[in-house]
């Protein structure tokens, strides 16, 4: 499928100046289940380590550093807090958050959500470093849910606001969903991506990473 | 069973708010002292267990035999751990009913249970080790940790107050200088709640609950310069809370975790702000007793039987959890929720003293599975076993 429908498109600047001087690019990955690997055959395979290893070979000559912070069931406001301590504490250029899947299912209020992402995306673009939002998954009981689709939608409006890019995982997941090809991308509980979802997933955010890197670099800034 | 009184107030205070913010989104959340407090209950819950140990070290007027507290102390240990398997295996039981019964496969995910269902063999070791804990069931193995250690800090005490002091505060500032913690595993990462700087506070607890010596003893000297001293950092605190203010962590200097007021390390900034609320808040009891005797009554039987009361508010945090999940957020769910808690709070204090009213009224003739108490008065002993 069109990695457009995927990924909106939008600038990593922090990331493409850094990579000017430097050979090093350090990834944060948190958020819940997915940063963790639930339902990949073993820890190395889940989407951020399969993501630097696509990185890296198409950035030749660019080491990736990925620190994974992962737990499982977090809401985003927890997570946020964790962010900032971690962010702190690692120092890294690009933040890959995955987030919006607990907070659907806990009900939390949308504008409570939409303020705790808001201002941790401020305060991670004022510190000069680039986050890629990482949105829900899918599954076909939530499609429906009124409450998954205001997460949804309210992450969809963030980036946008924002200009961040976001990965549409739910699109993404109802896409391999409903064409359910051999060999299967969805594990056992029909919602964790198996380890071929995660190498799709980790595939889309790094096309949308180079396809970021060389919009700007045979770009002139228009800023 | 004793009277009402202003520890086990606090501790049902501290309860019952554990219970609301275990929550996440219930409406009630707002009205918890959290959001005009830098600490929360948490450090309250774990002051105030430190300030239990000094009952369970000394029965009245006599100090009790070495060996007879190491005992005692582990014992409290073990059944501490007991409870912490009980309500996890429970709650994880209750995520996975919940996943099967509401066709909810996400559910299985919350409070970084999946690794249970997706990596069981690594994971129920770590279970045991308690180095997988479930999210919000993170206090009870830090008081694992605490209880552990409780022999040592209780004989450090009789030595010399002051040198448990020293020791408490010389780990406390290494943990925080090298941002020591435990580790968790399977799952990479750390304890939620770090026991070698959350100790401090627990000692703190244990050395100001002794009237008549160390630091007990000049605290009480010095009770009114105190409180006036912790007005500042009570309302510097507060404002930091409702205007939603924490330093960037980006900017603070190094040691950065001295000047962060992180949860997971207790950070400074929040150890003092929580000393200052006790200090400022001892004391108060007596009015809040005479203005709303019930709620006074209510609180003080949780916190007689706080770890039955935590662990069933533990289970039923989960439960508010999956119905608000089925039925949605709101003030009427909320409404429902938080009834429902408060009734299972006050049936578990009240199921839990039962027994005891029950042996009151069948007279004081010793029970076959009750020995003697020979140095330990009812009073205490009642202490020693609802810490």
């Amino acid at each position: 499928m069109p990695s457009s429908s995927i990924a909106a498109p939008a600038p990593l600047p922090n990331v493409t100046a850094k990579l000017e001087t430097r050979k090093t690019i350090r990834v944060l990955a948190i958020g819940s289940s997915s940063t963790f690997g639930v339902g990949a055959s073993s820890g190395s395979k889940n989407y951020p380590a399969q993501l630097t290893d696509i990185l890296e070979k198409a950035l030749k000559g660019i080491n990736i550093e990925v620190i994974n912070r992962g737990v499982s069931g977090e809401v985003a406001k927890t997570t946020a807090e964790r962010l900032r301590v971690e962010v702190a504490l690692t120092h890294p250029d690009l933040v890959l958050w995955q987030l919006g899947t607990n907070d659907a299912l806990a009900r939390v209020p949308i504008d409570e959500f939409d303020d705790t992402v808001t201002s941790t995306i401020t305060w991670l673009k004022e510190n000069k470093i680039d986050v890629v939002l990482v949105g829900l998954q899918y599954t076909a009981r939530f499609a429906r849910d009124d409450n998954y689709a205001a997460i949804r939608d309210a992450l969809r409006k963030i980036a946008a606001q924002q200009n961040i890019l976001y990965v549409r995982r739910f699109e993404a997941m109802r896409y391999i969903s409903s064409v359910r090809s051999a060999p299967p991308m969805v594990s056992g509980d029909d919602l964790h991506l198996n380890d071929l979802g995660y190498h799709c997933m980790a595939e889309h955010i790094a096309h949308a990473v180079i396809a970021n890197l060389f919009v700007r670099r045979f770009r002139p800034p228009t800023n | 069973m004793r009277a009402p009184n202003e520890i086990d107030f606090w501790r049902g205070f501290a309860l019952a708010t554990i219970f609301i913010n275990h929550v996440p989104g219930i409406f009630y959340e707002r009205f918890t002292h959290r959001n005009v407090s830098l600490s929360d209950s948490a450090e309250l819950f774990v002051f105030l267990a430190g300030w239990s140990l000094r009952y369970v070290v000394s029965d009245p007027g006599q100090p009790v035999p070495a060996f007879r507290l190491v005992l005692r102390l582990v014992g409290r240990a073990v059944v501490i751990y007991a409870a912490q398997m009980l309500i996890t295996v429970l709650a994880i039981a209750l995520i996975a009913a919940a996943a099967l019964y509401f066709e909810a496969p996400p559910i299985l995910e919350w409070h970084n249970a999946s690794a249970v269902f997706e990596e069981p063999v690594a994971t129920h070791i770590g279970l045991v080790l308690l180095s997988h804990q479930l999210g919000y069931f993170n206090i009870l193995p830090l008081y694992v940790v605490l209880m552990t250690a409780a022999p040592a800090i209780a004989l450090l005490d009789r030595v010399s107050p002051w040198l448990l002091l020293a020791a408490s505060v010389a780990l406390y500032v290494c943990a925080l200088l090298g941002g020591l913690n435990l580790p968790t595993w399977p799952v990479e990462g750390r304890w939620f709640l770090d026991p070698l700087t959350w100790q401090f506070i627990f000692v703190l607890g244990f050395l100001i609950a002794a009237p008549g010596r160390g630091l007990g003893a000049s605290v009480r000297r010095h009770r009114p310069a105190l409180r006036i001293l912790a007005v500042p950092f009570v309302i510097a605190g507060g404002l930091a809370a409702w205007f939603h203010y924490s330093p960037d962590p980006l900017r603070v200097p190094d040691p950065k975790l001295f000047f962060m007021f992180d949860k997971t390390f207790l950070s400074p900034a929040r150890l003092v702000h929580s000393i200052a609320l006790v200090g400022l808040f001892a004391g108060s009891y007596r009015y809040i007793a005479q203005a709303l005797p019930p709620v006074a009554r209510y609180m003080s039987m949780l916190g007689r039987n706080s770890l039955n009361v935590f662990c069933v508010g533990s289970v039923l945090s989960l439960c508010g959890q999956i119905g608000r999940f089925e039925y949605g957020g709101g003030i009427g769910t909320d409404t429902v929720v938080i009834l429902m808690g408060i009734v299972a709070l006050g049936v578990t204090g009240w199921v839990s003293e039962w027994r005891d009213r029950l042996r009151a009224r069948q007279g004081p003739q010793p029970s076959p599975s009750s020995p003697p108490q020979v140095s330990s008065p009812p009073v205490s002993s009642r202490q020693a076993q609802t810490t």
